[in-house]
Parts: structure tokens; C-alpha cells; sequence
């Protein structure tokens, strides 16, 4: 199936997803901002004279590493369940079932935005400037890839460890801790040393450049970023293609 | 289809957890037990011609008609078919119980791999077929059980299928609309399609069928004229075979 075809069919899947989730609440896409606004605020009140007292732009770095992370462990977090959640189809009908994936990663793309929507409007209200906002779409597109890959990974994985989403629960939260969100890394070598080889911490530390900062990203970082996007990428698909053909089976 | 077998591994336990199955494994308590669900089945079918799938409980019939449609992959053997492939193997598969029947129409058109263009061309007569005009902005969730299965149904076979696998879905609707789905049937076989579908042995199936094949225990019984296979199928039952 051509690319453009296949974009096309996940993306509307993804517009009836978003509307299955909307559907029958009050406030709508507000369910998708509430978690990561009452995060933020939270925090903001918490650490905003302690350890965010010497970091610049405080509001709008806070807020932008929450939206980023929150699209990244919300996403990962639903793959562990999307082939269970779609048995009808896995078990009944001959669909693609990798397009199930990409559509379930558009729909959270989707809230992303929405979220960044939010974020503009907050960094606007905060006095924070972000002009290098126009540009987060060049930073979009691998962290897309990225999380894609390992939702095609978690989702093929869960199948077969079905408590993968309860291990994934424990795992992201450690991540979210040891990740630069609410905090700097400073001088310290050794989570720094940790954060080397955690994804989100370039992806992150770009955002905050190019956004919150209006600067040019290393270029060590932007490598780390577009290498582990296709790593990710290439091991979810791998995985992802030597396990579907049992998925039928497995539910 | 030729020399098709297909093996489950009924030793395999789904639904375990990661503790759960490295411990299985390192015990070896997690054995491989396989059941053969499919022996060495081969037949071809060409377009224009409706087949018929008979057979008991268990016999294969399901696990056949998924293996041709791509969702069961094969232990042995080769499959090779031609043109867009459509699955009715169960009549609720796609459809969305919170979205209203027009969602639902394009939903389930995309999962078949419709375009929004010919969705469009479509429409009307998916609408018109299933006789249930009236209820385009009504959710699926207020639907009865046969008003699901009529709109399933009416989807499914206005899909373009070069080749369509229906699992004992052929007992949908009240008479009228099992006639009109039998007009529509011949339709698409004067159309080209090839039309599989399997039923626990209803006589009716002689109706519609060009050749009927008789599945037990995974290996065909018999194939031929439906007459023929059929007094034989009936002769018979699932005891004493």
C-alpha cells in the first residue's frame, strides 16, 4: 500500500479514535489537558523558588518537558493494550495490523497538540518568549518516529506479557523522575551519565532549545535524537513483524 | 490452497504475565502441545463461483476461511488468491458502538479499505440495502441485534470484494432482507467475486452454493456437487465420522 494511502486511512482512523474518546463528555478535549495543566500547576506552586529557582524561563520549561513526556508515556502506555482493545478486528477482519499502531500514536499526536496548543497559550500569559515555536515541527517528526517505534515494540510485546502495562506503569514513572522535567541536571555526572541513554532526555533538552530558548541545539544532541528515533523505529517494526502473524491466535 | 495445514500450540498459555511465563518456561511446565486444525487441505476456487464450507463443530471451517483471509498464518503449505480480499467472520468486527451509523458506514468502508471517494459513491446503496434510512444519526449502541448484523451485512458486501469469506453470517435478517442478501450475492458473483463461506450444515446453503466442500477434523471429507456432499454430510453426524 502506497505511503500517502496509508497516512491518509490511520489519520481518519485516528479522527474517529479522538471522537470515540470525546464522545459523551461535558468538557470534551479538556480531559486531554487536564492531567498535564494540574501536573504543571502542582509543580509550578511546589518548585518555582527551590529547584526551579535558577532555571530561566521556569514556567514554559516546566510545561513544555510535561507536554513532551506526557505524549511519550501516555502513548506508550495505551500501545500495551491497543491489540487486545482491537480483538475484533485482529481476530475477524484483514486489516493491516501495523496501521493500527500508527493510528493509535495520530490520535495522541493529536491531544500533543492540543497540549502544545495549551502551552503557547500559558508561556503567552507567563511572559515567556517562544518564537522557536515555528520550529518545533522539525523536532515533532523524530519524536514521532520515536514513540512510534516503541508502540510498534510495547504493543506486539504485551501480547505476550500481558502485565506489561502494570511493569510499564513502574518503569515510566521511574523515568519521569530521572529525566530533567521539573529539574536541571546541573553538575550531575552521573544522572547525566543516566540520561545518555534515555531518549527523552534529547528530545526534551531540544524542545527546550529551540523553544523556550530560541537557540540552536548541539549537534551531539540532534544526533542522539534522529539515532535513537530510528533504532526505535527499526526494532519496533522488526519485533512488531516477527510476532503479529500469532496476534490472532494469542487473544 | 494447496497442502494447507495449520497447528495450534494449545500448550501455550495466553494471558500470562512475564513472571508467570519465564517461570513456566524455566519449569518446562510451558510445553508445546500442538492440535492440528488443518491437514493437507487443497482446493481452488475460481471467480464467479460461490463455495460452501460444511461441517461440525471444531471441524476447520473458521480456521480455513482465516487462513485465506490472511489473519491465521500457515504451518505448511501454500495459499495464493487474488484481488481484495473481504471478511465477514464475525458480523460486529469494526463497528463502533459509541458512533452514530453514518461514522459507523465510513468507519467500517476504511477498514475494508474503501477510499473516501468511493465511501462516498457507496453510501447511498449501503443505506438503501440495509433498510435503516432512518436511523443515520442514531448510535450504534440503540441498535438491536439484527439492526447490527443488517448493517454489517449491507457494508460488507457493497465493499468491492474480489474474493468475500462469510462464517456462518448467512442467517441475517428477516426473510425479505435474506432474500434481497441472496439477490446481491448472485450480484457479486455475476460481478466476478468468489464467495466462500461456511455453515454448520443448513439446507439452505444448497441454494446458493456452486460446489460444496465437506470439512471433519481439519481434512476435507468430500467436495463436489452441493446435492452430493450434502446427503452425504447428513448422512452422517459428528459421532460417528
Amino acid at each position: 500500500m502506497k505511503v500517502g494511502k496509508v497516512l491518509r486511512t490511520c489519520t481518519k482512523l485516528a479522527k474517529y479514535n479522538f471522537k470515540v474518546r470525546t464522545e459523551g463528555s461535558y468538557i470534551g478535549i479538556m480531559w486531554y489537558l487536564l492531567n498535564p495543566l494540574a501536573l504543571f500547576a502542582v509543580l509550578f506552586l511546589v518548585f518555582n523558588d527551590r529547584l526551579g529557582g535558577g532555571i530561566l524561563n521556569y514556567g514554559a520549561y516546566l510545561l513544555l518537558g510535561i507536554v513532551m513526556f506526557n505524549f511519550f508515556q501516555q502513548t506508550a502506555r495505551e500501545s500495551t493494550g491497543i491489540i487486545e482493545a482491537n480483538i475484533e478486528i485482529i481476530k475477524f477482519m484483514r486489516f493491516p495490523r501495523e496501521m493500527l499502531i500508527l493510528s493509535m500514536v495520530i490520535k495522541n499526536a493529536f491531544s500533543h497538540i492540543f497540549e502544545i496548543a495549551a502551552f503557547i497559550i500559558i508561556a503567552v500569559i507567563m511572559g515567556s518568549s517562544i518564537q522557536g515555536i515555528i520550529f518545533y515541527p522539525l523536532l515533532f517528526v523524530p519524536l514521532f518516529i520515536f514513540i512510534l517505534g516503541v508502540s510498534f515494540l510495547f504493543s506486539a510485546v504485551a501480547v505476550y506479557f500481558v502485565d506489561l502495562d502494570n511493569i510499564w506503569i513502574f518503569i515510566s514513572y521511574l523515568l519521569w523522575l530521572a529525566t530533567p522535567i521539573f529539574y536541571e541536571i546541573g553538575g550531575q555526572g552521573r544522572l547525566l551519565l543516566f540520561n545518555m541513554f534515555n531518549p527523552l532526555y534529547y528530545f526534551i533538552t531540544i524542545g527546550r532549545d529551540i523553544v523556550v530558548y530560541s537557540r540552536i541545539p548541539e549537534m551531539w544532541l540532534v544526533g542522539g535524537a534522529l539515532s535513537y528515533s530510528l533504532i526505535a523505529l527499526l526494532a519496533g517494526l522488526l519485533v512488531f513483524r516477527r510476532l503479529k502473524g500469532r496476534f490472532a491466535e494469542m487473544l | 490452497m494447496k497442502n494447507v495445514s495449520k497447528r495450534f500450540n494449545i500448550g501455550l498459555g495466553k494471558k500470562h504475565g512475564a513472571l508467570q511465563r519465564i517461570l513456566s518456561f524455566l519449569s518446562g511446565e510451558d510445553r508445546r502441545r500442538y492440535i492440528w486444525a488443518l491437514r493437507n487441505v487443497s482446493f481452488t476456487s475460481k471467480p464467479k463461483e460461490i463455495v460452501g464450507i460444511i461441517g461440525y463443530n471444531g471441524s476447520g471451517k473458521s480456521t480455513l476461511l482465516r487462513a485465506v483471509g490472511g489473519i491465521y498464518e500457515v504451518d505448511e503449505g501454500t495459499i495464493r488468491t487474488e484481488g481484495k480480499i473481504v471478511s465477514v467472520l464475525s458480523m460486529y468486527a469494526g463497528l463502533n458502538a459509541k458512533l452514530d451509523m453514518v461514522d459507523n458506514i465510513n468507519l467500517v468502508c476504511t477498514l475494508l479499505d474503501l477510499t473516501s471517494d468511493e465511501i462516498r459513491k457507496s453510501f447511498d446503496d449501503i443505506v438503501e440495502f440495509s433498510g435503516l434510512g432512518r436511523f443515520l444519526n442514531t448510535k450504534l449502541y440503540k441498535f438491536s441485534d439484527g439492526m447490527l448484523q443488517r448493517l454489517a451485512f449491507s457494508i460488507v458486501v457493497h465493499c468491492n470484494p474480489d474474493v468475500l469469506l462469510l462464517d456462518e453470517v448467512f442467517q441475517v435478517g428477516d426473510k425479505t432482507f435474506q432474500a434481497a442478501t441472496a439477490e446481491k450475492l448472485d450480484e457479486l458473483k455475476k460481478g466476478g467475486a468468489t464467495i466462500l463461506f461456511t455453515s454448520h450444515g443448513y439446507s439452505d446453503i444448497l441454494d446458493y452454493t456452486d460446489r460444496l466442500i465437506w470439512l471433519h477434523k481439519g481434512k476435507i471429507m468430500m467436495e463436489g456437487k452441493p446435492e452430493d456432499v450434502y446427503r452425504a454430510y447428513a448422512k452422517t453426524d459428528s459421532f460417528t465420522v
